[in-house]
């Protein structure tokens, strides 16, 4: 049988046997913590933590949507071509079809859920605004506008539609979303 | 997706020595765009017993201005490079192409080695379930040479008898024409020479090789570069054509030019004959139509994307009038 080498869970130093392992571990890392073991993973959703136990082919929006319960992003693709599923992750709006949840920790992530519960006007501007049809892409577009806006609180009408130029509307709202995000954009920035 | 074992990689090799350890069967991953869209298809006959994440290993994001040019780190996104006010001055060919690549979301995710290294986008070889065992997979026969090419190699094919599958990277190009640097794990290798096709290959990479950087030589004083991209829709589309320019003059006489194409070849593509014609030249309207029609004049297109000529030879003018002391507004994006 061949040798596999092991590598020690702390640090990346390498050993050809066990006892060699031990040595290390009992010289150089009695007092650490026990590193938690692949697949565990602690996460911060909508201002929640959660210290959760994924299978490496879970995308990040099998954790939210189908393990959270958290619904509101939606699934169209599948494929990162849509932008349906949009989360934000630490600020930045990413396809969480295309992340892999085992890969997520130490993050935050917030879903169109938390950019509701924490009374952002953009929902009510999208509603007023009538930027939606059947509504499936909108919470992909909610949570794109509000990484914009907290990045770039005062964006160009063109500055806006860069942003949202990777989210697919199949009913074609564009040209409200633009409209909602600029009066929420003038909203916060007024006072 | 069907499961894999997962890794998190603390150092390149810790990842070099798993990759080694699976023996090409199992893959990097960084951003992930591509890897897990061609898992989620099964499109490849082989599916990858185990990913090796590189996201832990620290500090492989930087982008740092050395000595002699830039480094930038394998994992920079491309929406750092895009937005990066160093790039963005002085190698900003590379700046607008990762800025024109897939959408803001794909940009926040997707890294410069990845962009590099993904595969082709060939609709017989993506096909779901590996419908279609072409050539590039080991099987008997290329389909997109008698079947439906529009979007396939203009200059020809590589593999033997076929595969006419086109190189889709946007910041390739660009990385070619600014005579960049490709460090793996184990090498340097200039950016021209680092892609390679072969059956299942789209780089010259061995299975236990990783990018580590890119590094930028520092532009000769005089030099402007520009990028420029033909696509179907204006965002989330991969190049019909693209081009990346860098142009250093002296006066206004240019004393030398690279110019690269993509996504019209296999890999991508020097326009040799058309930096030949600008050197010495003015860039101007009359030099830049000709340096267009010297780019295109041996394409061999197939039967289906003859159209693809003509905007290639645009593409390559308006990029070097890019390039020059006033450029036009870009009218492709
Ligand atoms: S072009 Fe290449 S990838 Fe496409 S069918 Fe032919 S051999 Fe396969
Ligand atoms: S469902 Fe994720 S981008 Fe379409
Ligand atoms: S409202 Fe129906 S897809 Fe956008």
């Amino acid at each position: 049988m061949e040798t596999k080498d092991i590598t020690c869970p702390h640090c990346e130093k390498g050993f050809k046997s066990p006892d060699e392992m031990k040595a290390h571990m009992l010289a150089d890392h009695r007092n650490d913590e026990v590193p938690p073991p692949e697949g565990h993973i602690r996460l911060t959703v909508n201002g929640k933590a959660y210290a959760l136990d994924v299978q490496p082919n879970w995308t990040l929006y099998q954790l939210v949507h189908d393990h959270l319960g958290l619904t509101g992003a939606k699934q169209f693709c599948d494929r990162g071509a849509c932008g349906s599923c949009t989360v934000i992750m630490d600020g930045k709006p990413v396809l969480s079809c295309m992340i892999l949840a085992i890969e997520c920790d130490g993050t935050t992530i917030e879903t169109v859920e938390g950019v509701a519960a924490a009374g952002h006007p953009l929902i009510d501007a999208y509603v007023k605004h009538h930027a939606m049809q059947c509504g499936y892409c909108t919470p992909g577009f909610v949570t794109t506008s509000k990484a914009l806006l907290d990045d770039n609180p005062r964006p160009t009408a063109h500055e806006v539609k860069i942003a949202l130029s990777g989210n697919l509307c199949r009913c074609g709202t564009y040209p409200q979303h633009t409209i909602a995000v600029l009066e929420v954009s003038q909203k916060l920035t007024a006072s | 997706m069907k499961n894999f074992e997962h890794f998190n990689a603390r150092s390149i090799d810790e990842a070099a020595t798993l990759l080694g350890r699976y023996g090409g069967n199992a893959a990097v991953i960084a951003g992930g765009t591509d890897l897990l869209g061609k898992m989620k298809d099964r499109i490849l006959p082989a599916y990858p017993e185990a990913l090796i994440n590189i996201k832990t290993v620290p500090g492989l994001d930087a982008i740092a201005e050395t000595d002699d040019g830039l480094s930038i780190g394998a994992l920079a996104t491309l929406a750092g490079i895009s937005a990066h006010p160093v790039i963005l001055e002085k190698y900003t060919a590379l700046a607008q192409a990762a800025g024109r690549t897939a959408s803001p979301q794909l940009r926040n995710m997707g890294t410069i080695a990845g962009n590099l290294c993904q595969d082709i986008r060939c609709w017989y070889y993506r096909a779901a379930q590996n419908r279609f065992s072409c050539l590039r997979k080991g099987g008997g026969r290329c389909y997109a040479l008698k079947g439906d090419n529009r979007f396939h190699s203009i200059f020809g094919g590589s593999v033997k008898g076929g595969c006419v599958a086109v190189h889709p990277s946007d910041t390739a190009p660009a990385l070619i024409a600014l005579g960049g640097t490709v460090i793996t794990s184990r090498r340097a290798v200039k950016a021209s020479d680092f892609f390679k096709v072969s059956v299942n290959r789209t780089t010259v990479l061995e299975a236990d090789e990783i990018v580590t950087a890119v590094h930028l030589p520092a532009p000769a004083p005089g030099t402007r570069s520009a990028f420029m991209k033909f696509a179907l829709r204006q965002s989330i589309d991969f190049p019909i054509v693209n081009c990346a320019a860098a142009i250093t003059c002296e006066g206004d006489a240019v004393t030398r030019a690279r110019i690269c194409l993509n996504a019209v070849s296999v890999v991508p593509r020097r326009a040799a004959a058309a930096e030949q014609l600008m050197a010495g030249r003015n860039i101007d309207e009359t030099a830049a139509d000709a340096a267009g029609a010297a780019a295109v004049a041996d394409a061999e297109p197939l039967d289906g994307n003859a159209w693809m000529v003509p905007i290639a030879r645009t593409l390559v003018k308006r990029t070097l009038l890019a390039c020059g002391p006033d450029p036009a507004e870009d009218e492709s994006s």
